[in-house]
């Protein structure tokens, strides 16, 4: 696996240093080897931090931890569009290869972004089940293997941000919580005790920056890396609300 | 302070599950962790969590999982520690269901149970292909629901450095580090929980996750904590090798057919199966990964001439690989760009999990008062070798042990006094100082590069087949590494999350548990479980059935290694081989 | 619990077809009359002149007036949550999404020019609108091609709102049903555009 002769990747990098510093891009040139991946190639430049041109600098800021696409932590924009790094092999994608941070979030430093509005958003739509407690109660109640499918599909999302990255109508200009927090909603209201708490997280959801800021571009199902299918359940929870709605203004 | 207070370090399934378990408590809880707590390495588990539930008509029991752990660790497991877990593994399986973890489920709406390696019976439930992600996300929620309601306020993005003892020596405080900002406090508590992870990145390249660098355990060994069973660190025989991590291939890839093989003499030779003819492909993950080791290193046959064998699964429908193993075949062509279905595949082994860590005692106390441990950071439960879809389980149950131990802490009178503001302010001056320090260093090496030489020489002297003066040469090469330590020159001096500093000061913190490892191996003259040594290819119950206690020398910066007699009161030992009976394959 | 965004959100996206959608589908029949000569249009004008004054007038003003300008004055505030980005994420969905916004700018534009001229300065100040008016002002290029553009977008606009209506109100929920009333639209919005263009084109003929 040693690196091949001389081949090199041509990495050009949208750095800042701070949150309100300004935007500067730097070039990279670095060994390339097979089934090289973009994280791969960062780590690269943190043993040898030196520009195109020769010139020492700090090495790039990145998040990164499990490498195996499950965490969620490298998503950044590459060649213009939001991905996990590490499941990005620089063989499939034109050079030079460009990274940006996504922006629709606020940047830390260089690639490294402040996801943490996704999970203020868990925590709006009640976003787990309210057991009475971790101790032996009960049996748990037997589930439809069908909805635990659906389940188990809605339940890989990685809080990522590829979908909110993607999604026209997340951003500053915004109160949109995005693609995947929304969806999250009816993960925990297909669950036998969870969908106690149904009504709760429809009402939710009907607020101000809720699924009515859904626009229907369709880019979360596009970009998703787990490919979930968030319109899908998009669709499946708007008509929900409407029924939430309608008991609103009849039931009570 | 009228709540308890309780510190939790690393958001892991083990530090989330005790979390929770102090909240229940009426406790409060700080928890820390590099990242997002949704991120933790728990979430790489894929196979499963093992529970006897009995529910495939095999008459399992409590007590057969309580042996196949016992055994599968070779007599080095506290065995009434493990009981414990057996015993209550049934029930967290029902909390975690409740919980909303999707679980695989029978037609008939039950939890679908599998095989697993060293186990007979059907006894692993499991998510998918995700079981650990799904667990971690499971307890992620439950916490976050605590955090709504100001019972635990998270520090993510925050490093823990070290513990603070107070005069009488109790763990009464942490120092910890914002990630971001670079502002390092200190913070005062009842106890201390360290649920950390394992310590895979002092290889280098390996299974876990970037962040599994057994930093924290380091710190607080050299704060006087022992290490146990360090010298354990199972491998896994097929990963993918990688330049930035090896990604696991599961097993699941030869239980269903797969070929290990590689050129020799210009044609192709199934080693395994010539070396292994009555079990093949199927031997047990420590025999195929010496034979690929052979293979590969004394014969160097590896396939053009670099430390890789082909798993070949090309000979087998499409379809039929498709159902059976479609997401793991997925993973291989997104990470390697090769479709598996038609070309072999390239693995070889790798640094999977270490049983060892902090030693702790039943309830998960370290020998530091009101400091506890749990999760992988901690050597107890799994001996010499850790079973398959044990791992899971051990997290989560030493998380609902070290939360109620932590909690009769708080209640405890053996605490002392509370740390000063003095005391703190001293403590939080020491880890600036030494922050300071790393921010001027201008040497010659570069911290990264030394990370890789230290993985390199971990992974050749201290992984498959240990010898001693192998070993011997390792440690003093350690040695050397620690002193070249010194001369790092930093690129990065700026003080707004500066990644290189902080890595800076966990590589000497690796460095440091490097050491431990390698020592613990030299001294550990026989071979049980993980642990091989062709110069003592038998087990030693008379001299080695005892548990391996590291000690910080603060003066020679090196482990002084004892031994300690455990409990092995319940199953007396008797071999472990996986040729006869107690069948290690599926 | 009374979310006004959601009934705000809602009734706009209902009104874009009822009755907004309804009255472009009224101009296309009313306008396509045209094909069959000037006096076809013309006695197709007169037809809904019948309607008497009194009763046109509460409906113009409740039942097009209000709802038109709601839908125009929440769209353009729905506009402006948007980033567009088919630049970097050029899915065709993700296209319509972009035209959608693109052409409620122009149609805001187009709506106030289009009624204050015609309903409000000629038809207000007694003129009828006949054959004969639209041939004049159509035969200025100018006028044609604003007039052209503005049917297009707003036939667009109204087609993908209503494959957009189908998922708001989750009545497509799957990718495949979701998918099929896309294309469906997309047809249909082909088909009236085509219309469009001839009646548009007939009226600079004669």
């Amino acid at each position: 696996m040693a690196a091949e002769q001389g081949k090199k990747i041509h990495l050009i990098i949208e750095r800042q240093d701070g949150p309100d510093s300004k935007p500067y891009t730097e070039e990279f040139l670095v060994p390339h080897r097979p089934a090289q991946n973009v994280v791969e190639a960062l780590m690269e430049i943190q043993k040898n931090p030196v520009t195109k041109d020769g010139k020492k600098t700090t090495p790039v800021v990145w998040e990164c931890n499990c490498l195996e696409k499950v965490c969620g932590a490298c998503m950044m924009v590459i060649n213009g569009r939001a991905r996990q790094a590490c499941a990005t092999l620089v063989d499939k994608i034109p050079q030079p290869i460009r990274l940006a941070p996504a922006r629709t979030f606020p940047v830390i430093r260089d690639l490294q972004i402040d996801r943490s509005i996704m999970f203020e958003s868990l925590k709006r739509i009640q976003g787990w089940i309210n057991v009475d407690g971790s101790w032996e109660s009960r049996e748990a109640p037997i589930q439809d293997p069908n909805k635990a499918t659906t389940a188990y599909e809605i339940a890989h999302c990685m809080t990522c941000g590829c979908c909110l990255e993607a999604c026209p109508n997340v951003g500053p200009q915004s109160d949109f919580i995005g693609p995947a927090p929304t969806v999250q909603a009816y993960l925990f209201n297909l669950h036998p005790f969870g969908k106690f708490d149904e009504e709760k997280r429809l009402n939710v959801l009907m607020e101000k920056g809720g699924i009515t800021s859904c626009g229907n571009s369709q880019n979360c199902v596009e970009v998703c890396p787990k490919n979930i299918k968030l319109t899908t359940y998009l669709a499946q929870l708007n008509r929900d609300v409407n029924k939430q709605a309608l008991r609103n203004i009849f039931n009570k | 302070m009228s709540k308890k207070n309780i510190i939790v370090v690393g958001g892991g399934i083990s530090g989330l599950m005790a979390t929770m378990k102090i909240c229940e408590a009426g406790g409060e809880v700080k928890l820390f962790s590099y990242c997002p707590v949704k991120r933790s390495h728990s979430l790489c588990a894929q196979g499963g969590i093992n529970a006897c539930l009995n529910t495939k008509g095999e008459n399992d029991t409590t007590w057969e999982h309580f042996d196949d752990t016992v055994y599968g660790g070779d007599f080095l497991a506290d065995q009434t520690a493990v009981k414990g877990m057996c015993e209550t593994a049934p029930k967290l399986i029902k909390m975690f269901d409740r919980m909303g973890v999707p679980f695989t489920r029978t037609p008939e709406g039950n939890l679908d149970l599998r095989n697993f390696g060293g186990q007979k019976n059907k006894r692993t439930a499991f998510a998918g292909s995700t079981t650990g992600q799904q667990l971690l996300y499971s307890l992620d929620e439950q916490v976050r629901k605590y955090e709504v309601q100001g019972k635990v306020k998270k520090y993510e993005f925050w490093e823990f450095i070290k513990i603070i003892k107070n005069k009488q020596g109790v763990c009464r405080g942490i120092v910890a580090q914002n990630m971001n900002s670079m502002e390092i406090e200190a913070f005062r508590a009842d106890a201390v929980i360290l649920a950390t992870g394992g310590p895979g990145v002092i290889f280098g390249r390996c299974t876990a996750s970037t962040i599994c660098n057994g930093s924290a355990v380091s710190a607080v060994y050299q704060q006087g904590a022992e290490i146990g069973n360090s010298e354990f660190i199972q491998i896994h025989p097929t990963a993918i090798p990688g330049y930035d991590k090896n990604r696991l291939m599961s097993e699941a890839c030869r239980g269903e057919g797969g070929r290990v093989w590689t050129y020799k003499d210009g044609k192709p030779w199934y080693f395994l199966e010539e070396m292994y003819p009555a079990y093949g492909n199927l031997v047990p993950r420590d025999i195929a990964s010496r034979a690929i080791y052979d293979v590969c290193v004394n014969q160097h046959l590896g396939i053009n001439g670099e430390n890789r064998v082909y798993l070949d699964l090309s000979h087998i429908p499409a379809e039929y690989l498709e159902r059976k193993l479609g997401g793991i075949l997925e993973m291989y062509s997104e990470f390697v760009g090769d479709d598996p279905r038609k070309v072999p595949m390239q693995v070889y082994p790798s640094v999977h999990y270490s049983m060892g860590g902090i030693w702790v005692d039943i309830k998960h106390n370290t020998n530091i008062p009101a400091l506890l441990a749990s999760g992988e950071c901690d050597y107890q439960y799994h001996g010499a070798n850790r079973l398959g879809s044990n791992s899971l389980l051990s997290a989560s149950y030493s998380g609902t042990v070290s939360g109620p131990e932590a909690i009769r802490w708080a209640e405890s009178d053996e605490l002392g006094e509370e740390l000063t503001d003095a005391e703190l302010a001293a403590a939080k001056k020491e880890c600036s100082d030494q922050f300071e320090a790393i921010l001027k260093m201008d040497g010659k090496e570069n911290a990264h590069v030394l990370h890789h030489e230290l993985g390199d020489l971990m992974n050749r002297y201290c992984t498959i087949v240990r010898k001693n003066d192998e070993l011997d040469y390792c440690f003093g090469e350690i040695k050397k590494i620690l002193a070249r330590w010194n001369d790092i020159g930093i690129n990065d001096k700026g003080r707004w999350a500066n990644q290189e500093a902080m890595f800076i000061r966990q590589l000497y913190n690796m460095i440091i548990y490097a050491m431990v490892i390698c020592k613990a191996a030299r001294m550990r003259d026989e071979s049980r479980g993980a642990h091989y040594k062709p110069e003592f290819p038998n087990r030693d119950d008379e001299h080695f059935m005892k548990t391996t206690i590291a000690t910080y020398n603060p003066e020679t910066n090196e482990p002084e290694i004892t031994y300690r007699e455990f409990d092995h009161s319940l199953i007396k030992p008797r071999p472990r081989r996986y040729d006869v009976s107690k069948g290690g394959k599926k | 619990m009374f979310h006004t965004t959601f009934y705000i959100r809602r009734l706009h996206s209902l009104c874009g077809i009822v009755p907004m959608g309804v009255f472009l589908l009224e101009h296309i029949f009313s306008n396509s009359e045209a094909l069959g000569g000037p006096q076809a249009f013309n006695d197709a004008v007169a037809r809904i002149a019948e309607i008497p004054h009194d009763i046109m007038l509460p409906i113009e003003i409740f039942g097009l007036l209000i709802p038109f300008l709601f839908h125009m004055l929440y769209g353009l505030y729905i506009v402006l949550q948007a980033k567009n980005n088919p630049a970097r994420y050029g899915f065709s969905r993700n296209w319509q999404f972009a035209i959608q916004r693109w052409t409620a700018l122009f149609l805001f534009v187009f709506l106030f020019v289009h009624v204050i001229d015609l309903r409000i300065f000629v038809k207000g100040g007694g003129t009828p609108i006949t054959y004969g008016l639209l041939h004049m002002m159509f035969s200025n290029n100018l006028w044609f091609a604003f007039y052209l553009i503005g049917m297009l977008a707003a036939i667009f606009h109204f087609c993908n709102g209503m494959t957009t209506f189908c998922m708001t109100w989750g009545i497509a929920k799957g990718p495949r049903i979701q998918s099929v009333i896309n294309w469906l639209m997309m047809l249909l919005c082909a088909l009236m555009s085509l219309v469009t263009i001839a009646f548009m084109v007939s009226y600079r003929m004669h």
